[in-house]
């Protein structure tokens, strides 16, 4: 079984939002406002015209950040969100009371009501869709034109996002909160 | 029990204040009734939440209620657990409200859960010991039961020994559910504005004051004004009680607020700052929830029984506004501060109010509360039994 991770070339991004939109197609999301399992956030550039520092100007690729002490998780009054096999945070429609609790226990925004189920739903690294059939990559990953994305194994040290977390600066959203994070942000 | 017929229970003594208080609660029933179903009709379309604010007046009014029950509990225990003479004529009316209330509250979060039936099941099938809501939601299963009990052994078959039993059981356990409720909001990490020990200790504080709002208003509706001695010398220490828990909570909050701003905290004194400076905290929470009654309570040396039971009510305004600010500035602070699309400003602090829906089953609650009450107060006798 793995344990499955992601990291991020962010400052490769180009906000051209194509994860956003193979996201919602590989997954049947809904259109809509609160409607979205991945986004890219727009930090705008700093200063006033002409001194406007471009270099302040950042696309954050965000999703679930697949916690490994996720606090949504420890949260869940019925265990409908839990790990699978591959340390993937999921959420099991079928136990879930929609109490919403998660929601806002999530410190990254990560979820959202999915109006199908009527129930919480949340990036899965397409475990439904891609993984379930012995794909490797997830759909964000495999339509990035400036490749972002490294998707992976953390336990398998020859994995590709294993050598790049090995060599590469980076760091994770919110750390300081303890909720180990499995997205990492590549320096 | 009295003995009561369907007639004998939908008639009453038509003087303006009982008039009032009927239209009121048919308009409230009625309320309740439109919201349920706009509620069945659109589910959580029919409410002004958001991905960003999940949780609003509903959650609010749930807490609302099971505080007020919590309360009720607590101050009658007083009398028939801890055995203080002059709060025992208490017990009857306090447990009959406090059935009542978390009742009212667990139809208003019927209508907030997405499936509560789901719950029934999976609480049970699979639960999740480490969430605060499991325990809350349990507990309080099993504190209903306990009151329950309690008020049959109190008001149907009169047996001291086990309402005493019960009354322990369900004073014990609903104060452990009560701090489970805090727990609710003070285990998320992610709010830093919200996490800590605070709620858990400040909800059993707040539950005991509004225990002693609903027992003024009783009171004041039951004698309309003119209470006999025993009463008086009741609600006279019950207002020394008040006094004193008001001044605890106005040196809490105090407290809390000095620490969050103390440092300039990221996220947690920006949050605070910001809420103290709106009115629902300054006026609702502040002068209506603490100032009135505690300043009468202080000048009146607690004497002023009348001004009390008219300063109940701004204080159970006050203590709405404390569970209303309680939801909504948890979740005030965005958890992320990127805009997201590019026709956006960047995000701060969010907004909500409730739609009519939700206005319409959160304050149709309370209609729920006056008619069970008026209901209790026919075909129950909630006066001290050799009294009568």
């Amino acid at each position: 079984m793995a344990r499955y991770g992601m990291a991020l070339n962010y400052k490769n991004c180009i906000n051209c939002r194509a994860c956003e939109t193979a996201c919602k197609e590989e997954n049947g999301v809904l259109l809509g406002r609160d409607n979205y399992r991945i986004w890219v956030g727009v930090k705008e550039a700093e200063g006033e015209f002409p001194n406007i520092s471009i270099m302040s100007q950042v696309y954050h690729p965000s999703q679930c950040q697949h916690c490994d002490n996720a606090p949504c998780q420890q949260v869940c009054p019925t265990n409908a969100t839990y790990y699978d096999e591959n340390h993937v945070v999921r959420v099991n429609p079928t136990k879930c009371i929609l109490c919403t609790y998660c929601i806002n226990a999530c410190p990254y925004d990560a979820r959202y009501v999915d109006n199908r189920t009527v129930t919480v739903d949340k990036c899965n690294f397409c475990s439904d869709t891609r993984l379930a059939n012995g794909e490797t990559t997830t759909a964000c990953q495999a339509t990035c034109p400036t490749k972002v994305r490294v998707f992976g194994d953390l336990d398998d040290p020859k994995s590709e996002i294993s050598q790049l977390l090995a060599t590469k600066e980076y760091r994770r959203v919110k750390e300081h909160l303890g909720t180990e994070p499995k997205l990492f942000y590549i320096l | 029990m009295n003995s009561f017929s369907v007639k004998q229970l939908f008639t009453f003594e038509k003087t303006p204040l009982n008039l009032l208080m009927a239209f009121i609660t048919i308009g409230l029933l009625a309320a309740f009734a439109a919201g349920a179903v706009a509620y069945l009709i659109h589910g959580h379309h029919a409410y002004n939440v958001t991905r960003q604010h999940p949780w609003g007046l509903l959650i609010s009014m749930y807490v609302f209620f099971v505080v007020s029950s919590t309360g009720l509990c607590i101050i009658s225990s007083i009398g028939h657990v801890f055995g203080i003479p002059e709060f025992q004529q208490i017990g009857k009316r306090a447990i009959a409200g406090a059935i009542i209330t978390i009742s009212s509250g667990f139809a208003v979060i019927g209508l907030e859960i997405g499936h509560p039936m789901t719950m029934v099941i999976y609480n049970v099938l699979t639960p999740g010991l480490t969430s605060a809501i499991w325990w809350m939601g349990t507990l309080y299963g099993l504190y209903l039961a306990f009151i329950c009990m309690e008020f049959f052994f109190l008001a149907i078959k009169e047996n001291h020994k086990l309402s005493k039993f019960f009354g322990i059981g369900g004073l014990l356990v609903g104060l452990a559910a009560h701090s489970n409720l805090g727990a609710v909001f003070g285990f998320l990490i992610s709010r830093p504005s919200a996490n800590g020990v605070f709620y858990p200790v400040y909800f059993i504080l707040s539950a005991m004051i509004t225990g002693c709002y609903l027992v003024f208003l009783m009171y004041g509706f039951r004698y309309k004004m003119n209470f006999p001695e025993k009463v008086t010398v009741m609600l006279t220490k019950l207002s020394k009680i008040l006094g004193m828990l008001l001044a605890v909570l106005i040196f809490f909050e105090i407290w809390k607020i000095l620490t969050a701003l103390y440092g300039d905290m990221p996220e947690r004194a920006a949050t605070i700052l910001h809420t103290i400076k709106h009115p629902n905290f300054w006026f609702g929470e502040v002068i209506l929830g603490m100032l009135i009654p505690f300043t009468i309570i202080l000048l009146s040396n607690a004497k002023a029984i009348k001004a009390t039971i008219y300063a109940s009510i701004t204080g159970m305004i006050g203590i709405f506004f404390m569970r209303y600010d309680l939801v909504h500035d948890t979740l005030i602070y965005p958890m992320t501060m990127l805009k997201r699309s590019e026709y956006q400003l960047p995000p701060t602090f969010l907004e909500y109010f409730p739609s009519p829906a939700e206005f319409a089953v959160g304050f149709g609650g309370i209609g729920l509360c006056l008619f069970l009450y008026y209901i209790a107060d026919k075909v129950f006798n909630l006066d001290e039994s050799h009294s009568h």
